[in-house]
Parts: C-alpha cells; structure tokens; sequence
C-alpha cells in the first residue's frame, strides 16, 4: 500500500450490521480502504450496497439498530492515530473530531439545513464548538466561507435563512459549514444527486478546488460513473457489502477486473454515440440483504459465472493498488 | 417583524367589527326581547298592548335592527357596556371583578402545563419504545379523554375531602389580605385544568419531536460535532415548537372564555361562572358580553399565535 505518511483514514476489514425485526443484515460485510490526503477516493456502486453506511460508519452517525461488528477505521491525526472505531458514539472524543477533522455533506441540501436558523448561524455553531471562535471573528469567518465557496453577497447572505437559498447555493452552504474547521477529510454522500447537472459541475469544481487548496482528503460517493471518471483519484466499486474492486482511476476503469464494474462501465449512455447506441442494462436485480447468495453475491447476474463463484472470492492484488475480489479477474480483465 | 405585526393588527379591527355584527345578530334571532324577560309572564298576560309597545319604544326596541346595533356598538367602543337586566349592575364591573380570577386560574394552568407538557413530551420522544415512554403514553390518552369534571370530582373527594389539603373551592375569604393566603385555593382547580392541557400538549409535543428528530437537519447538526443536548433542544425542539405553540395558542381563548366546567365545579368566581348563571338567568346583555369576550379572545391568541410562529419559524414571515 501507500506510504502511511500520506494517509488520512484507513478502513481494514470494517463489518457493519444492521438488526431489523430480529434479523441481522450484513450491510458492510469485511470493507478495506484508504482516504488519502490530498486526494479522491470515489466510492461507487447501486442504491444499498453499504456506500452511505460505509460513510455513517466513519462518522459515527449509524442508526440505533446498527453498530460496528468488527474491524477498524484508524483516523491517522497529527496527534497520532486514532481509531475511530473504538471511540464512544456521541463521547467528547469522537465530536471533537467529527465536523473539525472528518467532515460530511449529504445528499439533499434542501432537507440537511435547519429551516429556523440561518445560514450564518449553523455555520457560526460548528466555529463556535471546535475552535471557540465567537462573536465578531466567527460573522467574519462565516463571510469569508461563504465567499470561498462562491455565494455572491455573503455579508448579507450569511443573515439568510436557508429557504432563501437555492439549491445550489445551498449546497455551498453546506460545503461551506463543513470547511469551517478545515478539516482533513470530507466525506460527500452524493453530494449532487439533488441538484441539476450545471449547479453539479460547479460543485465539483469547487470540491475539486478545495482538495488543491487545503489538501482535504475527499471521499465521495456516488453511483455516476461520468463523476468518477472526472473527479477521482482512487476508485472503490462496492457490491452488496464488500468492495468488489478497488484501485486508481486508471486502472478502474481503464482495465475493469471484476465483471460488476464492467457491468457498470457498459451501462453508461456515451454522449455523440447517437440514440441507437447499445446500453446494456446488469440483468436481474440486487439479492434480498437478508437472504443472500451464498459465495459471491454478484454470481447470479453475472456471465462469468462458473461453480467456484459458489464460494466467496478472497481479494486478488492485481497490482500494488489495484485490487479484485473475483475468481476469474484474469479472464474479464483479458475480456475486451 | 414590527409591520408583520401592526399589518396583523391592522387585520383584527375590521374582523372584530365583523363578528360584533355576527354576535349581535345571533341575539336578534333569539325568540323574544328584553320587555318580554322584564315583565313577569303573568303580569304579561293582563298589561295592555299599547302599554307594552310604548315600553318597547322607550326602551329604543322599535327602531330598526341596524339603528339599535350602532347604538349598542357605538357604546361598546366608548367602553359601555351596559347593564345587567338582572340587578342592573353595569357589566363593565362585573366584568372587572370576574376576569381577574378566571385570568389567575388559566395563566396558571397555561403556564404549568405548557412547561410539563413539553418537558414530558421532550422525554417521551428521546426515550422512545422505552417503559417511559410507554407510561406516559398511556397517562396522556387517559388525560386527554377523561372528562374535566370527573378529574375535578375525583380531586376534591382526595385532596379536598379525605386528605383536607386544600380548601373544597371558592376563591377568597374575608380575612384573606396576600395572593399567598388564596393560593391553597387555587391549587386543585389550576391542577385539574391543568391536567388535559398538559396530556394534550405532551402528545404533540412528542409527535412534533419526533418528526423533527427524523429530519435530515438532526443528522447534519449531530455530523458539526454538536453535542446531543444541542442536537435535541436547538436543532430538534426549536422546529418541533412551532405546531405546540398553535396547540398551546388555540387553548387560549378557552380559557380566557373561562373554564365553564372547572370553575363550576369549583365554585371559581370567574367568567366562565358567570356566564352559567347569566344564561340560567336569561340575562341577554351579559352573555353578549361574554360572548363578546370569548369572541375576542379567540382573535387575540391567533394574533398572538401568528406572531409567535414567526417568530419561532422564519419561512412563516409574510410578504417580508
């Protein structure tokens, strides 16, 4: 792997289960990743295969009928490395460090900002908590967040309250309220998925410009591979719970091992191929989390399937980065 | 905020004139008038019509129906009342000496049971699915659907009768000097009001809580790091506030219109006695008064609603 020194947040082996009707569902069965500094992870993959429980996990914001099973998010701080995992939920320790170090956006910035409290103000609360700015200092840094991120006017919009904002500005609020402490890692669940594709790119850009400027670690999360292919720096394909193949974005997608990805790859419309184009749709459709496949979860639609796929695939390295969790990696990577 | 106001204001004039009308209407369809509550109905039966019809027009009846109204509402807004038909006391005194004690009972139980209420409902929608929350569940459906009267029985036979703790009702004596020596009897009826306001605000307190807490907002305020008391009271309550608040608004004018029940089964001399006795009495010019009153309320606690959900909420600001 890469040099520790380089490494914001390490994830090894981490099983998440949720428990509903006294069933157990193995949402994040065994995930291992690295949030560089500096860089993009992208983790992609279908509606519920454990991408936001993934980021839920790291922050510390599981719902009540889940938790942590089993193995370790390692926060490497300049204090020294912290593990996350072993941290009380809602203890001092773990606050400190959510918001201030490890930060997070969401999926709909209609809903993520409190309507009573304006703009300012929920970006003032996160100032006032980790680095007890207040008053005068905290409205000017507030202006000047806003400002970064591109809000036209922010010493009189930082009075607003959220439902004058628009969507877009909305989500600058939020990436705004998230940057406040600079934090070393930001962890983007979809953060665009709300938002129409022009206000999308300026967010990225902007994203794409925090990254440079302060050398956040970016995990972003995301079903679009359009995204992945112009944002990331390192890619994570996940499949019902696991990461079926992970690795830098050339190597992803470029030499796509695991036929989940492939599957992907081929079911993204290419703008100028005209409307006849050829766009396969993966056949069938996800397995019941709580009654799954025994082996390999993706075998029933897929058509590299043989026997073996009975069984659960270890991971393969393919390279020293690029790693695949299937039997026959060699096969479909060596397939056009 | 202070045009939001003074324009609501601006509102209430034309509305209040409105249902004066209204209200003076619906005494007009009432069968008889006030010469027939005057005279004895015995004394009616050998009085000479002529003698009748010259009282009627000496005491302005004949006049037409709008004429009569001016001259009742012009009065009403120089702060004349008129008199009662029963003693002929002025009603402004009456008014005077009720409105203070059914003020006292009902700012008590508000107050009381808007701070229980939602402290209860806050606590019953944090330890959600817990025995906690399960007992005051059920305390709350048995405050809400248990009628006034029973509570009010119960609690005198207990605390006033058997125990002895508090005095059976009433609200003053003579050698009473200090708010500190009636303040035993206010106890039992304030509790007894108190009782359903209080069930009936810790369900919605708790309902609004949990919707709130659902919120996408609650898993952003809790991701800056906050801590959890944070997260609940400003980020969750604060957004919960606003339908307790027109919960809480809306009981208003019940109980300035005066608890009718309570203070009857207290013997509390308040409006809401008042007027029972007034009704029983067939004593027109009071119950329109109170009416009147009750009427008046209503549209003071929707002003006061209105202004306080602004407050509270800021998407509710008009035309800002």
């Amino acid at each position: 792997m890469t040099d520790v020194q380089d490494i914001a947040v390490s994830v090894r082996d981490l099983k998440t289960f949720f428990y509903t009707n006294n069933r157990c569902n193995k949402a994040l069965n065994g995930v291992s990743f690295d949030i560089k500094k500096g860089k993009t992870l992208c983790i992609v993959g279908e509606s519920g295969c454990g991408k936001s429980v993934t980021a839920a996990s790291i922050m510390q914001l599981l719902p009540t009928l889940s938790r942590i099973e089993d193995g370790q998010i390692i926060y490497h701080a300049e204090r020294g490395d912290i593990a996350l995992h072993a941290l009380d939920k809602n203890g001092k320790q773990m606050r400190r460090i959510r918001g201030a170090e490890i930060a997070m956006i969401f999926q709909d910035p209609m809903t993520a900002l409190n309507p009573v409290y304006s703009v300012g103000y929920q970006i003032k609360e996160t100032l006032k908590y980790h680095l007890k700015m207040t008053g005068r200092a905290a409205q000017q840094k507030a202006i000047s967040l806003l400002k970064e991120m591109g809000i036209a006017l922010p010493e009189k919009r930082v009075n607003d309250f959220p439902h004058r904002y628009s969507g877009g500005m909305r989500q600058r609020a939020m990436i705004a309220m998230a940057m406040a402490c600079s934090p070393k890692v930001l962890i983007a669940d979809e953060p665009t998925t709300a938002l129409d594709v022009t206000i999308q790119a300026q967010i990225f850009e902007l994203m794409d410009k925090l990254k440079r400027d302060h050398g956040t670690g970016i995990m972003l999360i995301t079903h679009d591979m359009g995204v992945v292919a112009e944002l990331a720096d390192d890619v994570a394909v996940m499949y019902m719970g696991n990461i079926v193949e992970a690795g830098t974005v050339d190597e992803v997608l470029r030499n796509p091992s695991h036929p989940y990805t492939k599957a992907l790859l081929a079911s993204v419309p290419v703008l100028g191929r005209g409307r006849h184009q050829d766009i396969k749709a993966i056949r069938g459709s996800t397995p019941d989390p709580l009654n799954r496949p025994k082996g390999c979860q993706f075998a029933d639609r897929c058509d590299f399937a043989i026997a073996q796929c009975q069984v659960m695939p270890p991971e393969f390295n393919m390279t020293k980065t690029h790693r695949v969790m299937c039997w026959r990696y060699q096969e479909v990577s060596a397939h056009g | 905020m202070l045009t939001y106001i003074i324009r609501r204001v601006l509102i209430l004039i034309p509305m209040a004139f409105v249902i004066c009308f209204l209200v003076y209407c619906g005494l007009e369809l009432t069968p008889g008038d006030a010469v027939s509550h005057m005279i004895n109905p015995d004394a009616l039966g050998s009085m000479d019509p002529a003698q009748i019809e010259a009282l009627r027009q000496s005491l302005g009846l004949g006049q037409p129906f709008y004429v009569r109204f001016w001259s009742w509402f012009s009065n009403l807004i120089q702060g004349n009342f008129g008199f009662s038909t029963n003693g002929g006391v002025p009603i402004a005194n009456i008014i005077a000496t009720r409105l203070p004690a059914t003020l006292e009972l009902a700012s008590v139980a508000l107050i009381f049971s808007t701070v229980i209420g939602c402290l209860l409902g806050i606590l019953s929608a944090l330890s959600r699915g817990s025995k906690a929350d399960g007992a005051l569940t059920v305390v709350g459906m048995l405050g809400v659907s248990i009628p006034e009267f029973f509570f009010g029985l119960v609690a005198i036979l207990v605390f006033a009768l058997n125990l002895g703790w508090f005095p059976v009702g009433g609200r003053s004596m003579p050698s009473y000097v200090t708010l500190w020596d009636r303040l035993p009897h206010l106890v039992l009826p304030s509790m007894v009001l108190s009782i359903m306001l209080t069930a009936g605000v810790m369900r919605y307190a708790r309902s609004s809580m949990l919707d709130a807490l659902s919120r996408d907002f609650i898993k952003t305020a809790r991701s800056k790091g906050l801590p959890e008391w944070r997260v609940n009271l400003l980020h969750g309550f604060r957004v919960a506030l606003t339908p307790v608040v027109v919960l809480i608004g809306f009981r208003l004018p019940v109980l300035i219109g005066g608890s009718v029940i309570i203070e009857q089964v207290f013997q509390w001399p308040g409006i809401g006695n008042e007027f029972i006795s007034a009704v029983r009495s067939q004593d027109y010019p009071v119950v329109m008064t109170i009416a009147l009153l009750s009427v008046m309320a209503v549209l003071v606690a929707s002003l006061i609603v209105d202004v306080l959900t602004a407050l509270i909420d800021p998407r509710v600001r008009l035309g800002e």
